[in-house]
Parts: C-alpha cells; structure tokens; sequence
C-alpha cells in the first residue's frame, strides 16, 4: 500500500495540470461561447458551391 | 403557414410573385427579391446546410442588398479611428448583429466572413450578438465586412471599442472556474472518502489515514477557499443588511465541517467530513452556474437602444455635408436625413416637408405629416421627404433615451414576491440556526463528546439546498423548454406570474396585427377597369415610393409600368401610364368628393386625369389564428384587454373582431402604465404583451411582459419573455408550461419541506452521521432536478 505515497501526489499533480489548463483556455476565451460548437459538429463545412446553374 | 412560405424568412409569399430558388436541386419560393438574394448567396457560397440547423428563420431582409455603398463610409480614417483598434497591417472591431437568433446564424457569418480574403479571424458570440472581427487592412475593410454582413440579411452595428467591455463574460469565467475547481475537488475528495470509510470497517493503519485525510484537506481547500467564496460573501452582505438569506447556514455548515475537519486530522480525532463539505458546495454552485446561465440570456439594454438609431449622420456645415459617426452629433447640428432613414436626434425640422413613422414611440401607425419649425423625435423613420434637422437633444436627453430610462426605472421598481420570498428563506434560516443552536447546546450538556457530529448532520441534513434548488432548477428546465418553442425568458420571476395571471393585457398595433396595412376591400367605380387591372396600376404608381401604405400595394411583379412619378408628400403619388395621368393618394388629392368612410379604415383613390377609377380600404389586419389564440388564452383563465395608442374607431373595429369587451384607445405610455397599475391594485396579476417602443414602461410594470420578436428591440430587453416568430400562438403554450412549472416547483418545494422536516429530528437525535447527510442532502436535491428535468419534455415535441 505505500505506493500509494507516491501514487496520489502524482495524481494531484496532474489534476492541477489539469487545472491549470482548463483556467488558461477560460482565460483564452475558450468557454465564452457554451452554445454553438454543441451544433456546430453537425454543420457540413466541406460542402462544395454549386455549380452556377443559372442563366 | 399554409402551402407558401418564403424559404428564408418564413413570411407568408404572395401566390402571383414569382421569386423562386434553386435550393439542394428544389425550387422553393421566397417573398421578396431580398430573400431572394440572401438565399441564393448562402447558397452559392456552399452554406446550405444553414437552412437545415437554424432555429428560427430570419425575419424579414427588408433592405434589398445591393446599396452596399452605403457601408464604404466606414473605411474612412475617422470612423475607422472610431469603431475599430488599428495595428500596423490589422485592424480589429467589435460589431453588433441585430437579427442573429440561433447558433446557426453563428455558423453562418463565422463561415462567410472567414472565406472573405484579408480577414485572420471571426468570432461569433450568439448569446451577446456580437462579432469579434480581425482583418489585414490591406486587402480588407470594415465596410466590406458590414457589407457582406447586410447581404446576409442581418442588422451589422460597429461597436466603439468602450462599449464592448461585456461584465457577463468576466462573471461567467469566474464561474466556471468555480465550477470545475467544486466538482474536481468534489471528485476526488469522494474517491478519498471511499478509501477511509473502507479503513472504518476493514480497519486501516493509522499513518495511511492520516495521509488520506492530509489529501482530502489539500483538494478540498480550494473547494471552500475558492469556489465557496460567493457564498461567503453572500452570508456577509446578509448580516450586515440584517436580512440573513440561505447563505448563511451554508456558509456556516461549510466552514464549520472545513475547520473541524482541519481540527480532527491534525489531533487524530474521529472522523472528517471533507468529502461533504465538497459535495456541498459542489451542488450549489453549481445551481448558481445555471440560475446565472439564464440570466445572461436577456438582451444587452443600451445596445439595443442603439440599434434603433443610424449609425452614421450626415452633418451640414456652412453648406458641405460630411458623414460622421452618429455619436459625434451635438446640440446645434444641422443633419440631413433622407427618406428611408430614421430620425438620429430630436430636434426641429428646418427645410422640407414629410411624413414620418412614429409607430414605435407613439404606437400611431398612420405616417404624420411633418413642415419646417415641426419637431422630430429621435427613433422615428423618415418616410418620404429630404428633410433638414436641427438637432436640439442627442443621445440619453432624448424622448427615446427618457423611454429608456423610465423602463430602467419600472424594472428596479418591481419584484415585490422576490423579496416576500427573501423574507421567508430568512425567517427560515434563522430557525434552523436557532434549531442548530439548541441541538448543540442540549448534546454538550448530555453527551459533550458527540454535540458537534450531531449538530454538523443538523446543518447539512437541513442544508436548504433542496429547497433552494427546487424553483431555479424547474425554471431552468422551462426556460430550456420555452426556448426550443421559440419563447426566450429573460427573467425567471416572469414564469410565476405568468402562472397566476388574471388578466393580459394587448397592445394593437404589431401585436394583434400585423403591423403594417393591407388592402382589405378593392372597389371599382368605373366598369371599364377589373379588379385586377386597378391593382396593377396602382402597384406600378405606388413602385417610387417608400412609404408603408406602398408596401400593401406591391404586388411583386407587374407588366405595368409607370413613368414620370411625382410623389406628393402625405397626399399621394402620380405618374404616367400609356400616355395617361394616374393619381392614387387621398380624396383631395385625386379629386373625389371625400365620402364618409365609416368604419373603414385608412381610404385610397385611384383616379385618371380627374376621373375616379377605383377605392382601396387599407387596414392593418389581424395576426392569422389570433381570435383562436385569444380563445385558448380564456379558457385558461384570465381576461383579455387590450390598450392602444391608436385611434378610437381603429381599435374598436379590433375590439369587436377579437370579441374583447375591455379596450382603450388613444393611450399614451403612462395612461398604460397607470391602468396597469390601477388592476395591479384591484389585485389582478397583469401581463403585457406588446412590441412597440413606448410598451417599453409598461412592459417593465407589468406584473411579467411579453415581446413579439418582430417589434423594436428595445422593448424586448425590458420584456420578460421574448416570442420569436410570426404568430401569437407560442403564448398560448408558454402560459400552459408556466402553469406545469408552478406546479413543478410546488412538488419540489413539497418534497424538500417533508424531507427536510424527516431529516430533521432524526439528526438531532443523532441518528444520521455526517455523511449520511450530505448523501441525504444531495439525494433530496437530485430528487428536485429530476423532477423539474420533466418539464423538458412538457406538452411533446
């Protein structure tokens, strides 16, 4: 069990790692917007313009 | 909408018009050539796929989109010194989008501004509106972009850069911050606590304890140092106003299981109770999150002020006239403004003659004539004249500004049930913390060693988290609900009172109707004409001009061509067609002896070189299916009034259509306000619902209000809930679902008094251990969100 000793400070390290990251992409703006990418997965951003078929 | 429905704005399509587009191999019909170009650009440049995703159409394009000229006066050095943050090569603005409703407009400007050349980024805010635009100045500019933002179909408004500064975004990063560090510090303090209640019944070494409960206090710590500070906070603005509110036996029970825990690690005592004290707070931050998210979802107030002016003026200065930003103008200023523009300050009319559109300050549908020494208002539209201004009062002075202000004012004045409920929660809280204080004292008397475990389950099993979740989580979930019908609630309070209302009050114009005039009857008075024919003329005449009553003449498409147009201010148009003079204007005008017109409304000639062909009556008709509505609306319960700033016999005749026996006419906004507040009085709980500018006050005083989307975006902001689209249908379904979501909160509130007056005395015997309460607390107030969580499907997709 006394690798647990060493086993849990590492895991505290990575969760303010974690941390850390998720308050610098806040801080970037990252999470300003909590409504259009939940959408934006489905939107085809690859379709091509059509051919022009008009007169 | 029956078989035609414009593809892009979902206005109903006149069945001779031929616009069509050529969409995903299908031709579908548009109403206008707007639309007609909108759609087909979003076509062409491959964004199809918006039609599918979006929410709600866009309303009306009304501006044909080929004026972009207009636009180019924003790359001059001034205005762009005004509206954007220049770099060497980049420049950078913030714009304003009005018409922007769904995350698929979103997609649709981020995308079409990103395949622009010369622009580096384009972020879209849905929730605020706006656009964060960077571009290379030298293959771009901020004309081109608000260009093609208006070939879009929306509303584009350059922000100066002090306007932007958006407390919201900086509230909601601090609270999602919270947020993860609560449930992260929450997550792990469990995992830990699993590990030492194992050690309580398997036995553990005492040095692996101690290091558990040394972790526990680590992720704990910035749980209640951090995420718990609000609450704090709270509890202390409570004293200090003493009114304590929930805050305070939180923060209480918080900080006491916090310290005492600290208290137990380092003296090895008995147990620790981190893993609740991280649950705790956890769960009502991240109510708070929730309650807040909503919150945000109402309007930005002064920008929607702005948007109802002009972005740029154009000033007279010993005879040169130069474009400049409207925020510049000062008292003094002499301003042209031509038809088709609205009015950007008060002031007094110098040179020419006019008409003006009023409707969204008086409600006045009719255009007034407007002369020289005649004042103007700020926010009204210029109809048909170049006029001159002489600006007297701009910005917040004016009568739109004062509207402004009085809607502010009525909006702090109201929420009497708010702070009744406040009251209550602190008489509460103050119970159970005397309730608390008694349990402690009797068990240090009887059994010292075991009064503090039991007065800590006391405090979190009573934690009146259920409670205080129980009415922001069932609002929660129906302002969800409302939104995927198309009802925005920007103000939560307003679910209660709609729930209870007694009685609803209409305005007119662009609410019952449609806001605009419509030709209801067509009668020819020379045999040698058809129905058809005179309509045909008299769409061709009425082609050169901008005036409303125009629009009802359009026809769309028409072989007729007149020539030769004189358009005589507030009297009519003429031209020539084959040779003919054609008049179609007012009796006097076309020289018809002026007939009674009875109970009709606004009445039209069309005459030919003297002779009377034909009379049109125009009236601003009725929203389709709102008899129908107000039905439904009657069969819930309350009554239906309607006030109106309009003539007497105008709204009579909607009156007695509409079967409402209570109505007034010719109300000015504080003759609203005050018959509001006269039924208020006599105890009715009142909803308005309106659109128009001057509704603004009264919308705020009303017990909850309600705004057609269509209207003036100032009184959306004060309106609590905002109905997108065409009909007046969506009030009917969003009364039902405040009426479920009383019903909702009720249960809850039900549920968390039984389980809270269970939980109670079995605590105080001590019979519950810490953790059992806060499993008990969490599990209470689980019960309450899954509860209000049904709401989400309430009344089936």
């Amino acid at each position: 069990m006394s690798i647990l000793y060493v086993l849990i400070p590492l895991a505290l390290l990575l969760l303010a790692g974690a941390v850390w990251a998720f308050f610098w992409a806040v801080g970037a703006g990252q999470f300003d917007d909590l409504d259009t990418p939940a959408v934006r997965i489905i939107m085809d951003d690859d379709e091509k313009p059509p051919e022009k078929s008009e007169p | 909408m029956t078989t035609s429905a414009c593809f892009h704005c979902a206005l109903p399509v006149d069945p001779d018009n031929e616009f069509q587009v050529l969409i995903d191999g299908e031709l579908k019909p548009v109403c206008c050539p707007g639309c007609k170009a909108v759609a087909e650009l979003i076509r062409d440049t491959g964004m199809s796929s918006y039609y599918a995703m979006r929410e709600a159409p866009q309303p009306g394009v009304g501006r044909p989109p080929d004026d972009a000229t207009e636009w180019q006066v924003f790359d001059r050095d001034d205005m762009l010194a005004a509206f954007a943050e220049l770099d060497d090569d980049t420049a950078e603005a913030t714009i304003y989008v009005g018409k922007m409703y769904c995350a698929a407009c979103s997609w649709l400007i981020e995308s079409t501004l990103a395949a622009q050349p010369g622009i580096d980024s384009a972020d879209v805010n849905p929730v605020t509106h706006r656009v964060r635009v960077r571009w290379q100045r030298a293959n771009s500019s901020l004309g081109n972009i608000l260009g093609k933002l208006a070939d879009l179909g929306y509303d584009p408004q350059p922000l100066a850069p002090e306007s932007t500064a958006r407390p919201e975004v900086a509230e909601q990063r601090a609270a999602l911050k919270r947020l993860l560090v609560a449930s992260l510090g929450m997550m792990q303090a469990a995992m830990f606590a699993i590990g030492l209640y194992a050690g309580d019944f398997q036995g553990i070494e005492p040095d692996m304890q101690l290091f558990l409960r040394l972790v526990s206090f680590v992720v704990t710590t910035p749980v209640v140092l951090y995420s718990a500070r609000p609450f704090f906070a709270g509890a202390w603005r409570g004293i200090k106003r003493r009114r304590p509110g929930m805050d305070l036996p939180v923060s209480i029970a918080v900080g006491a299981a916090y310290v005492a825990s600290i208290y137990a690690t380092l003296t090895q005592g008995e147990a620790v109770w981190f893993d609740s004290v991280a649950m705790f707070v956890f769960f009502l931050t991240l109510g708070r999150f929730l309650e807040m998210r909503a919150r945000h979802r109402s309007i930005d107030r002064s920008t929607a002020l702005l948007s109802v002016l002009p972005n740029t003026v154009t000033r007279i200065e010993h005879g040169v006239e130069t474009v400049i930003p409207a925020g510049q103008l000062v008292a003094g200023d002499r301003v042209r403004v031509l038809a088709g523009e609205s009015v950007p300050a008060d002031g007094t009319l110098t040179d020419g003659q006019t008409s003006v559109d009023e409707a969204l300050l008086t409600g006045e549908a009719r255009p007034q004539a407007r002369g020289p020494g005649d004042p103007l208002v700020a926010g009204s539209i210029n109809l048909d004249g170049a006029i001159v201004l002489l600006v007297e009062k701009t910005g917040p002075d004016t009568t739109l500004g004062t509207i402004n202000r009085l809607s502010e004012r009525a909006r702090f004045a109201r929420p009497e049930f708010v702070q009744l409920a406040d009251r209550i929660a602190s008489y509460i809280v103050v119970a159970l913390l005397g309730f608390a204080a008694v349990v402690a004292t009797w068990w240090y008397v009887h059994a010292p060693d075991r009064a503090f475990v039991i007065t800590l389950s006391v405090l979190v099993v009573t934690c009146p988290c259920a409670l205080a979740l129980a009415t922001p989580a069932a609002f929660a979930a129906a302002g969800t609900r409302l939104a995927e019908l198309r009802l925005l609630v920007t103000n939560g309070n307003a679910i209660e009172a709609l729930s209870k209302a007694t009685r609803i009050v209409f305005d007119k114009t662009g609410t019952l109707t449609c806001g605009a005039p419509t030709i209801v009857t067509t009668s020819v008075l020379d045999a040698s004409y058809s129905v058809e024919k005179c309509r045909q003329i008299a769409a061709a005449l009425e082609s050169a001009s901008t005036h409303p009553i125009a629009a009802a003449f359009a026809l769309g498409h028409s072989r007729i061509v007149a020539s030769d147009h004189r358009v005589a201010t507030g009297e009519g148009v003429a031209g020539t067609i084959d040779g003919t003079r054609w008049k179609l204007g007012s009796a006097n005008f076309v020289g018809a002896a002026s007939t009674s017109t009875g109970d009709a409304g606004t009445i039209v000639y069309l005459g030919a070189e003297g002779d009377i062909v034909a009379r049109f009556a125009l009236e601003d008709s009725l929203r389709p299916g709102t008899a129908d509505v107000l039905r439904e609306i009657c069969q819930l319960g309350p009554e239906v009034s309607l006030a109106s700033g309009d003539n007497e016999s105008a709204v009579r005749r909607v009156a007695r259509a509409l079967d409402i026996v209570d109505y007034r006419s010719g109300c000015s906004p504080e003759e609203k306000l005050a018959m509001l507040r006269a039924a208020q009085q006599d105890g009715d709980t009142v909803i308005m619902v309106g659109d128009g500018i001057n509704d603004a006050p009264v919308l705020a005083g009303a017990d909850a209000s309600v705004a057609m989307a269509e209207g003036a975006l100032l009184a959306q902001t004060s309106a609590d809930v905002i109905m997108l689209g065409h009909s007046l249908a969506p009030l009917v379904v969003c009364l039902r679902t405040a009426k479920q979501t009383m019903r909702i909160v009720r249960q809850n509130l039900a549920w968390a008094i039984v389980y809270n007056g269970t939980a109670l005395p079995l605590a105080a015997v001590g019979w519950v251990p810490p953790w059992a309460a806060a499993i008990g607390m969490s599990a209470s107030s689980l019960i309450v969100v899954l509860n209000a969580l049904r709401l989400s499907r309430f009344g089936g997709s």
